[in-house]
């Protein structure tokens, strides 16, 4: 790590190591802990600016919002919301019981396989995947 | 995922687009958007989040477009840069400010700052949502933190006691 592409990570990215790219981040804390004065004055500055945006309230999600999503999925024939309970009983009635358990615990990559599914299911059964706290660390094609 | 995912997508639209209706209108779209496209997805390239994140975007840029094609008569909030009397009264609302500085950058600048910062993407999914290199990417984040420190500067040691 040079002095210069810790100042560029630190302009770009601000003075928190967690936002630092994962690559970089050990020999940024590596350089940081070498050479702390020289490291000092860009993270202070970095650290400004990280202040300032921290300011920024993230807009909260009204309760009229949520319900006309979930009315608006309705609509459309779609299923929100407290679809999981039905995604099962579907899946378990459509795909047999060995698929679901996989499902289950977090394989949707057999959905493709699955050719008996409604897309209505597929729909339910994914989107209830990503709802599951396991569901950012799995892959999905856009 | 409503729970989870809506409010990520609110905040995405409504630091894109500084406008909380038009915010939500995307929000809410976004979420459809994902239930139709569903049976469509298989495994393989991105996180869900980072599909929902592009969906999300997109309508964003057609929003933006749109404003840039259809003049309209109420603009969104923009800083005042001229001479401000009242500037201690919008300092106090620091909340505010910060956000009005943010919709002043340029598009692109705003739109890695969102992604990296608040949305907390990692350099390579936002570089990858907006189509550039990491090196671009990390040009336009430098850039827009410079111009906001700029623009805020009056703010900064207030803002340093507060984190």
């Amino acid at each position: 790590m040079t002095p210069e592409r810790f100042n560029a990570l630190v302009d770009a990215y601000g003075a928190d190591a967690r936002r630092w790219p994962v690559a970089e981040r050990a020999s940024a804390q590596d350089y940081l802990a070498t050479v702390p004065e020289a490291a000092g004055a860009a993270l202070a500055e970095a650290d400004e600016i990280d202040a300032l945006l921290h300011e920024s309230k993230a807009p909260t999600v009204s309760m009229a919002l949520r319900d006309r999503v979930i009315a608006a999925a309705a609509e459309s024939g779609l299923k929100a919301g407290r679809a999981g309970r039905r995604w099962l009983d579907k899946v378990f009635l459509m795909a047999g019981a060995g698929w679901a358990a996989a499902a289950c615990a977090g394989v949707v990559a057999g959905l493709g396989l699955t050719t008996h599914l409604t897309a209505d299911a597929q729909a339910d059964a994914v989107l209830y995947q990503a709802s599951l706290d396991a569901a950012d660390d799995m892959e999905w094609v856009g | 995922m409503v729970a989870r995912k809506l409010p990520r997508m609110l905040a995405l639209a409504g630091r894109m687009l500084g406008d909380p209706v038009e915010a939500e209108d995307v929000a809410q779209e976004a979420m459809l958007r994902a239930w139709k496209q569903a049976p469509r997805w298989t495994p393989g390239q991105a996180r869900f989040d980072t599909w929902l994140h592009r969906v999300g975007l997109n309508l964003c840029y057609d929003r933006l477009r749109r404003r840039r094609e259809v003049p309209t008569d109420n603009p969104p909030d923009r800083p005042d840069d001229g001479p401000a009397p009242d500037r201690g009264l919008i300092a106090a609302d620091t909340s505010s400010r910060v956000d009005k500085a943010l919709a002043a950058l340029p598009e692109r600048q705003r739109e890695a700052i969102v992604l990296c910062h608040y949305q907390e993407l990692t350099n390579i999914e936002a570089a990858a949502l907006m189509a550039v290199s990491i090196e671009a990417l990390e040009s336009l984040l430098s850039r827009g933190r410079r111009a906001l420190r700029l623009s805020l500067a009056d703010l900064r040691s207030g803002a340093d006691g507060e984190s």
